[in-house]
Order: structure tokens, then C-alpha cells, then sequence
């Protein structure tokens, strides 16, 4: 088994400063290895989406840690974790969060200004990810120009624009229809070959038993 | 893709709230800058006007107020409250040269005009006119007129014809060369004629003086005092209390124009608040690709920058041709040369040009401040979840 790329530690999570709080997760403990492709799998509200965001240094918990390639992110600054999020991390969401102003290339192009890749190589960065995930002749095209699998695909190319380690993907088919859903999954199985450790968040049990780990989470733990 | 290609897609997204947002802090600039293109002008010209004068010393009244002063600079009528025996008694002290004005209205082609008697000779060589047409007055009670070089322009007047002041008719014997200043927007009478058609008896408006040595001014002032019970202005105080008074006028018009400035911020902040809750979501975006706290708000306060900077250039501009349009109107046309030499052209120099970009700049990322802090503060995963 390859190193444990992701690992989590006693992960709570409790929403709420008052006397109503929420418990969402409970003592997680999971560990993911590099190169994997994983599947978090559960009913709505369970925890799955919480602790994707813990994991990609969205949100911070409570108490335990969430350690990425060894090193403990809660530890880390705002500044250290967005560089993190930059280099390492890649989201991929269920409502495709593309900024709407601008094309398909430039979208990409925007979270490569906030990565490492030099002004003068974005283009062609970008140019050879749209090719990656077929739409290369979309460059162009705003997000309301584009279908739902197409918007998809742009999401994913743009999780790849700093060729991050880790894909974290949040419900990625929830919103397309069927012949979208697998366009977009055959681009997922494409980009897991080639190397990158995913994690998906789904509901669908179809799609995690495509997946090599599946960690169903229920009531905020994770069952065993 | 750059920060500042994000921006202005950022800023040209909603082109309407861009365009608005915009006209409001280039008016507030604009205001800023006419007002101060002019308040330059208008002291420019004033410094002219006191050094056209000639004079070193002036012979007012004691009642006399600071506009009567002004008037003097300015040109306008003044009333006649000297007796002629103040000036004998004041051309008596040694080393002092004086001449007398007597400043009355009348209207040519129903616009007002000034009427100035004066002692012909010796206001010719106490002012240094010289004359562009026909021959000046030959003697002290000559009854004819002569006119100033934008009088004779202006109502298309040539040596020869006749000017009727107060009933009586007069011809037109010379016309002074252009001098820039005051000068060219009267009409000359001895002023023994102006006297007896206003029917203001023996009495004059005030009195201009020149002094031997400069260096012995307070003594001349207080010779003069000694004398006459009159009140005695330097040249330079008569200029300070102009200017000091125009000061006040500036300031009062550049807070005014600072109030709209201040709204145009308060715009600012409202479109960029605005923005902020719009644009929730896509501050998460960021965020979670990577923007730090600090690129959000390099963003949002650029976007702010981006108005003030445009807001500024386009401030001067629209300032630059407001007083283009504003000085001719403000100073009357051809017939006033206060404002004849205050074209914004004269004023509107680099510093003023600089200051009002970096004023605008300045307010604009003031204005940016607390908007772009209230975005770089979303925690990622609130603004994600934004919905």
C-alpha cells in the first residue's frame, strides 16, 4: 500500500457557540493512501461534505487533526493553508462554483494566478487541460455557454491547473444528467490513472463501488 | 491572468453599477478640480491687477469696507467719498505722487460700463499708457472721452464717433493699447466732466499714489496720516486682504466640492459592499483555489483603486472643460478682465492635475478599505456555502 497521502485523527467537528450545537463529525479516523481513488459515501447531513471541507484545509475542527502528506493543517496558517489548497489540493464541486464572468480558458488561467504556473504558461497550461477533458474548442465559452458536463469538465480541468496530488470532489455527477455523469466520470477514471489521489463525496453507491476505499459515514462517524 | 485582468473583469461585469458607481466620483473630481483650476486663475489675475495698478499706496475713506477694496482690483464702481482737497493735502507730503479716480457706471448699448474721471496727463504718465488710436486729452477739462482697448472692441467703437454719458454726448478722441488689465474695460473723462454730469460736487472715489522710496513706505503712511483723516492701504496689504478674502471663498467652494467627494466615497463603499454579498460565492471560489486572505483583498481594493484612478483622469477632464465653460460666464463675457485671464489653460497645471488623481486615488482606496477587509475575512468554507 502506498504512503497514507491523507490521514485524519480523532476529526470532530461541532458548528454552533451556543447552546444549540451541531455535532457533525465525531472522532473520525481515516486514512487515504496516495494514488487512491476514495469514495466518502452517506445520507445528507451526515458529516461527508464537512469533513471534505476539513480535509481540503476548507474549514478547521474542533479538535483532533487532519494530517496531508504528514504534515497536521490545522497547525497551519491562512496563508500556509491557501498556498496549500494552491499546490496540493484540487476542488471539484457539485454546482461546478465556475466564476461566471469568465471563459472556460480564463477560469482555469485564475487558479493558476494562484498557484506556481508563470503568466507566460498559462495559456497553453490551460489550452492542453481543456484538450485533457475534451474542449479544447470551448476555450472561449462562458460558463453559461456550456452544458452541465461541460461546465463539469472545465471544474476539473481547473482543479488540475496547478497539478495538484489530490483531487477532492464534492457530489461531482449530483447535478447532471445521465450521459453528462458518465462523460464526467470517464474524465475522473482518466485522471486517477494517470496518477492523482481522488476523493469523491457521493451519495451514489453506483459510483463508490467503482472507487478501490469507501468510507460510509453515518451521524458523523465513520462506520465500520 | 493577472490580478488586474481579474479585476476589470470584475469591474466591467455589471457595466451599468461600473458606469454609475464611476460618474459619481468623477462629478465629485470635477467639482474639485474647476473650482480649484479657477480659485487659480482668479488669484493669478488678481496679483496682475494689483501690479497693474501701479500704485504703491491707496487713499480710501476710513469707512471704506474690505469689498470696496476689492473694487479697487476689480474695477467695479465706487462711491464718491473723498474731498478733492485730500489729494492736494496728500500730494503735498514730499516724495508722494498721487492721482485721483472718481469710478461711476453708465451703459453702452444697455450693458454696464465704467466711467473713470481722471486728471488726463497725469494719470497718462502715473499709469504708462500709451495710445493705439487717435490723441489723448489736450486739455484738463476737455469734453470728450477715451475709451479702453476692450470697450472700443467690444461695442465696435472708433475714434469719432460719439459716446452720450447721462444725457450729454461725447466723442470718442483716443483709444488706449491693450494693457491686460482693468484698464481696457473703461471709459475716460477728465474729472472735473465727470464730476458735473454725475453732479457729485467736488468730491472723488479714492486715491492712487506712488512713493519715492519704497524702502520709506510706513514713514510716507504716516506723513499721509498726519495730513489727511483718511484711511492708507499698501499696495501689498490691499493684495493680501484680496486674496485672503478669495481664501475664504476657495475654502468655502472646496469643501462644498469635498462633501460631493465624500458621497462619491460613501458610493464607493455601497457598490463594493454590494459587490461583496453578490460575489459571496466566488470569494469562496478563490479562496478554496488558492487566493490568500491578502490576494481577496488586494482585489476588492484595487477594484476600488480602479474608480478613483479613472474617476480622477476623467475628473480632470470634465473639471478641465467645466471651467473652460464656467470663466467667461462667471466673469461676464468680453466686458470683465477679472476672470479674462482665469482659462483653466492659465491654471490647470501638473500639480493640480497630480493632486486631484492622487486625491481621488486616495479616497477611493480609503473608500475600498473596509469592504476589501469585510471580503478577505469570509472564512472559505462560509463563502462557499453561500447560497
Amino acid at each position: 500500500m502506498n504512503r497514507a497521502i491523507i490521514k485524519t485523527e480523532n476529526l470532530e467537528k461541532i458548528y454552533g457557540k451556543s447552546a444549540v450545537k451541531t455535532h457533525a463529525l465525531k472522532g473520525v479516523d481515516m486514512e487515504i493512501p496516495a494514488g487512491s481513488l476514495s469514495c466518502i459515501i452517506g445520507t445528507s447531513g451526515h458529516g461527508k461534505s464537512t469533513l471534505l471541507h476539513m480535509i481540503g484545509g476548507l474549514d478547521k475542527p474542533t479538535s483532533g487533526s487532519v494530517l496531508i502528506d504528514g504534515v497536521a493543517i490545522s497547525e497551519l496558517t491562512d496563508s500556509q493553508l491557501s498556498e496549500l489548497r494552491a499546490q496540493k489540493i484540487g476542488f471539484v464541486f457539485q454546482f461546478f462554483n465556475l466564476l461566471q464572468n469568465l471563459t472556460a480558458l480564463e477560469n482555469i488561467q485564475a487558479a493558476m494566478l494562484f498557484g506556481s504556473v508563470p503568466q507566460a504558461q498559462q495559456r497553453a497550461k490551460a489550452l492542453e487541460l481543456l484538450e485533457l477533458v475534451g474542449l479544447s474548442d470551448k476555450a472561449d465559452a462562458k460558463p453559461t455557454e456550456l452544458s452541465g458536463g461541460q461546465q463539469q469538465r472545465v471544474s476539473i480541468a481547473r482543479a488540475l491547473a496547478n497539478d495538484p496530488e489530490i483531487l477532492l470532489m464534492d457530489e461531482p455527477t449530483g447535478n447532471l444528467d445521465s450521459e453528462s455523469e458518465e462523460e464526467v466520470l470517464s474524465q475522473i477514471f482518466k485522471i486517477h490513472k494517470a496518477g492523482k489521489t481522488i476523493v469523491i463525496v457521493t451519495h451514489n453507491r453506483e459510483l463508490a463501488e467503482k472507487a478501490e476505499m469507501i468510507f460510509e459515514i453515518q451521524d458523523g462517524k465513520i462506520k465500520t | 491572468m493577472n490580478t488586474l485582468k481579474l479585476v476589470s473583469k470584475n469591474l466591467l461585469r455589471r457595466k451599468g453599477r461600473f458606469i454609475f458607481t464611476l460618474l459619481g466620483i468623477t462629478i465629485g473630481m470635477a467639482a474639485f478640480v474647476a473650482l480649484l483650476s479657477l480659485s487659480g486663475s482668479m488669484q493669478s489675475e488678481i496679483r496682475k491687477q494689483a501690479a497693474m495698478l501701479g500704485a504703491n499706496l491707496i487713499i480710501t475713506p476710513k469707512n471704506w469696507c474690505a469689498y470696496d477694496q476689492i473694487s479697487i482690483l476689480t474695477g467695479e464702481s465706487l462711491p464718491e467719498s473723498l474731498q478733492y482737497e485730500v489729494l492736494e493735502k496728500v500730494a503735498s507730503v514730499d516724495g508722494v505722487t498721487a492721482i485721483p479716480y472718481l469710478t461711476q457706471k453708465t451703459a453702452i448699448q444697455n450693458s454696464p460700463v465704467l466711467v473713470t474721471g481722471m486728471h488726463p496727463q497725469e494719470t497718462l504718465e502715473f499709469k504708462e499708457w500709451e495710445i493705439a488710436e487717435g490723441s489723448f486729452f489736450s486739455a484738463q477739462d476737455e469734453r470728450a472721452v477715451v475709451l479702453g482697448s476692450s470697450i472700443a472692441n467690444s461695442f465696435n467703437l472708433q475714434v469719432g464717433d460719439t459716446l452720450t454719458i447721462r444725457g450729454a454726448q461725447f466723442p470718442v478722441i483716443a483709444i488706449l493699447q491693450a494693457t491686460g488689465g482693468n484698464d481696457d474695460i473703461a471709459v475716460y473723462l477728465p474729472l472735473a466732466v465727470v464730476q458735473e454730469i454725475y453732479e457729485v460736487g467736488n468730491y472723488i472715489s479714492f486715491i492712487a499714489a506712488k512713493v519715492d522710496d519704497l524702502a520709506q513706505m510706513e514713514s510716507y503712511e504716516a506723513a499721509i496720516l498726519d495730513v489727511a483723516n483718511v484711511a492708507v492701504t499698501s499696495d501689498k496689504q490691499l493684495l493680501s486682504t484680496v486674496l485672503s478674502m478669495l481664501g475664504t471663498v476657495n475654502m468655502t467652494l472646496q469643501l462644498i466640492a469635498g462633501v460631493a467627494l465624500i458621497a462619491a466615497a460613501f458610493g464607493i463603499i455601497n457598490t463594493m459592499m454590494a459587490a461583496i454579498y453578490e460575489r459571496r460565492r466566488e470569494i469562496g471560489i478563490l479562496r478554496a483555489i488558492g487566493a490568500k486572505r491578502g490576494s481577496i483583498f488586494r482585489i476588492f481594493l484595487l477594484e476600488s483603486g480602479v474608480y478613483g484612478l479613472l474617476g480622477g483622469l476623467l475628473g480632470v477632464v470634465l473639471g478641465f472643460v467645466t471651467s473652460l465653460i464656467a470663466a467667461p460666464l462667471i466673469s461676464g463675457g468680453d466686458m470683465s478682465v477679472l476672470l479674462k485671464g482665469a482659462t483653466p489653460q492659465a491654471s490647470l497645471d501638473a500639480t493640480i492635475v497630480l493632486t486631484a488623481i492622487a486625491f481621488s486615488l486616495v479616497i477611493s482606496v480609503a473608500a475600498g478599505m473596509y469592504p476589501a477587509w469585510k471580503a478577505a475575512k469570509l472564512t472559505p468554507v462560509e463563502a462557499i456555502s453561500y447560497e
